[in-house]
């Protein structure tokens, strides 16, 4: 990549400084300064023409050169580049699922920018979509088509809803951030309380947590005012009752910090107080819980899904060059050949494999548990429980097949 | 858990895999670009020197008046400045070209500097990177709009081609409009290129002009056209010169094969993928979207057999707060990703101190826990089941081992 950049510069330079045109100019007055000189005095013609040739043979050959420099500097160029993307072909697609659902990726990126807050770019994207197949309906008889345009109205339809949501959650992430409004936030989690109780989220104790602490240092991050711990109190008086029974100590600690407000940098309560990030992780929670609740995962899947990809291109680059190699095919037609190396944040799913077979366990190969604890494939245990008795093969407990249970990771 | 399976280092080489395009095109365009001052520079040294001497030889024999004498010189100057505007429009190009490659570079370059998957400017360079896939796509799909709006809005503007695609695109839809004018003319454009590609767009050109000519009965013309243009390319396309032949003997409303087919106005269609594709081949651009090629990877390694299975999975759901849902198990791919294939994994990953519930579902013992302390209405020594919400007695779950 270094060199990339040096010869780049180079050429760059070079490009810059380049005096071809300086050259053509310098022609053309040549030429004129001939012709001043002709008009003025006929019989000087024939030396004055004599004399032109060389200077602008001359002229001509510099600016050839300057024109090879630049092409030396161009080729040295090509070659950083081969260089760099030496043996690095992209990888060719063999088993090309995606190209033939263009719908679903397009619906993707209009989720994917809805989801991003690029709510203009998602319109434009959606009508130059429609646009696009008005016309090739018109031109096709076939049926199936017909029910393509109509499942494509379905999904505009469902990213109008997404859309609206998505208009809300940046409406309140909005307030939220730039503001430091949390009335919009709490009013949302009210409105969601059940679910979100069900869920086991805090959402709704800590947006409140943060208003309070909010009103209690003061709007303009004053040192504690009489007037903003007055409003936290009133506060704490009006909104607290509902989360006592589930957060009493949490809302014990922020009313016994009302009687360290002198110096309450000092004092056990800094923490809740004093906590820079206390903004952006609230946010980011509510991110997380508002998509949820739509059975959306936190983050753009389409990101991560590139992301990975992009990880994942250099590993599976070089399963293709050693199958080519080696004249094999892979054999295992749901699972990709080899492990890809993804940083841990990229695992969502536990996983199981079978200790036994080395199988990952599917919905027809499910995992599981002999009595003992062990757990091991469906497949696995069918093939090891020979007349009707099954010995663990990690421990020394024998058991009856049928006790073994099926597990749910 | 294995080592690489939770590597997070980055190796910028081998992870611009994806990025050559971003390189290699203005590349090809400043290559392009050169070799046009170099033939306009070539075409009027060629005019010029001999112009020059012829006039001066006249000049010296007297054949010439002084009066033509200027006269020819002033249209050398003429010549020369038309030279010397064209020379800036060129060098303008060159410069704006070389300065998006510059860019260019110095956004990857600072990949070079991040040294970890998990950094946070990691995540923003793919993220910009995705802009760019996505522009990518859209441009090849022909949403030159959106694409647009996305590239100013991310101020990506000089990370990708708009104008090359939009340029294709316009081609491309000239075809399917049933106009030849302007792909010939970028054939022209191209010519020499066009002698390495091993796609004879031009021949496919000449020939729809040729159909064309026939559809409308313009016998004589056709016939003409026909030596002119395809009869040169005789020894590589024989066959398809006999069927245009056999065509003049078959009116378009006979349906016998395969001049029907030629007749057909999916030749179009036909022919404006054949010009796409030789157009993508001569920028060195891959001939699928990027975006593509980086999804079915990305799909695949985070594909889980648990993502399309009839289970709700205990690990990764929407039902609780301390799961995040998988992107692949998110309504935006996972239709997408039903066909492709789950990845490989040696080992089991599982949370730690895994304990079962009596109905089968396996969950961390301490994340239970504490999701039970946070849910309301469980009561103490209880534990409450996120994904199917029941509840069961702490001494209810049991320890399990998995290897």
């Amino acid at each position: 990549m270094d060199l990339v950049q040096k010869e780049h510069e180079r050429l760059w330079k070079r490009v810059k400084s380049s005096k071809t045109i300086n050259d053509v100019q310098k022609t053309i007055d040549l030429l004129q300064a001939a012709r001043d000189t002709i008009s003025v005095d006929p019989t000087k013609a024939p030396t004055t023409l004599a004399k032109l040739q060389n200077p602008v043979k001359t002229s001509f050959d510099a600016i050839n050169d300057d024109l090879k420099e630049t092409y030396s500097g161009l080729n040295k160029y090509t070659k950083a580049l081969d260089k760099l993307f030496k043996d690095r072909p992209l990888p060719s697609i063999e088993y090309d699922a995606l190209s033939s659902q263009p719908d679903l990726i397009n619906r993707a990126i209009v989720m994917h920018l809805l989801r991003e807050g690029q709510f203009s770019v998602a319109t434009t994207f959606l009508s130059e979509i429609s646009n696009k197949k008005l016309p090739a309906q018109s031109g096709n008889v076939e049926p199936n088509c017909n029910k393509g345009a109509e499942a494509f109205a379905i999904d505009q339809f469902q990213s109008d809803g997404i859309r609206d949501q998505f208009t809300i959650m940046y409406h309140i992430l909005h307030q939220l951030r730039e503001e430091s409004n949390l009335i919009p936030a709490i009013h949302w989690a009210r409105q969601n309380r059940e679910a979100l109780e069900s869920r086991g989220s805090n959402l709704e104790f800590e947006l409140c947590r943060l208003q309070f602490v909010w009103l209690f240092r003061g709007r303009k991050e004053q040192k504690a005012s009489v007037s903003g711990r007055q409003a936290a109190l009133e506060y704490a008086r009006s909104d607290f009752q509902a989360f006592v029974p589930r957060y009493l100590n949490e809302v014990q600690q922020l009313v016994g910090a009302m009687a360290f407000y002198p110096n309450l940098d000092d004092s056990p309560y800094r923490a809740i107080f004093n906590n820079p990030s206390a903004w952006k992780d609230v946010a980011h929670t509510f991110t997380r819980e508002f998509c949820s609740l739509l059975g959306l995962s936190a983050d753009s899947p389409l990101y991560i899904a590139a992301t990975a990809g992009a990880i994942a291109l250099p590993t599976l680059l070089k399963l293709q060059t050693i199958m080519k190699a080696k004249r094999t095919e892979w054999t295992s037609q749901n699972e990709l050949p080899v492990e890809i190396p993804l940083p841990p944040s990229y695992l969502f799913h536990s996983i199981f494999v079978c200790p036994v077979s080395k199988e990952q366990a599917t919905d027809q190969n499910p995992p599981m548990m002999m009595p003992c604890g062990h757990v091991i494939a469906q497949e696995s245990l069918n093939r090891l429980s020979k007349s009707g008795k099954l010995k663990c093969p990690y421990c020394p407990n024998e058991s009856q097949p049928r006790d073994a249970r099926k597990v749910f990771l | 858990m294995a080592v690489e399976l939770t590597s997070t280092k980055l190796n910028a080489e081998s992870h611009l895999l994806l990025d050559q395009p971003l390189l290699r095109l203005p590349h090809e365009l400043a290559r392009r670009n050169f070799k046009s001052v170099q033939r306009v520079v070539e075409r009027e040294k060629e005019y010029l020197i001999p112009a020059l001497k012829e006039t001066a030889n006249a000049s010296l024999a007297r054949t010439r008046g002084p009066e033509q004498t200027l006269e020819s010189l002033d249209a050398m100057i003429s010549r020369m400045q038309g030279l010397k505007r064209k020379m800036e429009n060129l060098q303008e190009e060159e410069k704006k070209i070389h300065m998006e490659s510059r860019k260019r570079i110095q956004h990857l370059q600072d990949l070079y500097r991040i040294s970890s998957l998990a950094d946070v400017k990691y995540e923003q360079w793919s993220r910009i990177r995705l802009d760019r896939l996505i522009v990518d796509h859209m441009l090849r799909w022909g949403f030159s709009e959106s694409a647009t709006q996305l590239a100013q809005e991310k101020e990506i503007d000089d990370l990708v081609d708009l104008n090359v695609f939009v340029q294709c695109q316009r081609i491309a839809d000239s075809l399917r409009r049933g106009e030849t004018k302007v792909a010939l003319q970028w054939c022209g454009e191209n010519k020499a290129a066009l002698k390495k590609s091993q796609h004879n767009l031009e021949f496919e050109l000449r020939l729809q002009q040729y159909i064309e000519m026939i559809r409308s009965r313009q016998l004589v013309e056709a016939r003409q056209h026909a030596e002119r243009y395809l009869s040169p390319h005789s020894e590589t396309q024989s066959r398809e010169i006999h069927r245009a032949a056999g065509l003049l003997a078959f009116p378009p409303d006979q349906n016998t094969e395969p001049y029907q087919s030629m007749y057909s106005p999916q030749r179009w269609n036909f022919l404006a993928d054949l010009f796409i594709c030789t157009h993508h081949e001569l920028l060195s651009l891959p001939s699928h979207p990027l975006l593509h090629i980086a999804l079915s990877a990305g799909l695949s390694a985070l594909k889980t057999p648990s993502c399309h299975s009839a289970y709700a999975s205990s690990s990764s759901n929407s039902l609780s707060s301390t799961t995040s849902v998988c992107p692949i198990c998110s309504t935006e791919l996972n239709e997408l990703a039903r066909n492709v294939p789950y990845a490989h994994h040696t080992k089991s990953y599982v949370e730690n101190d895994p304990v079962i519930l009596p109905n089968g579902r396996i969950y961390g013992r301490e994340r239970l826990l504490e999701m039970s302390k946070n849910v309301a209405l469980v009561g103490e020594g209880k534990v409450k089941d996120p994904t199917t919400g029941e509840t069961f007695d702490v001494s209810e779950m049991k320890k399990i081992y998995i290897m």
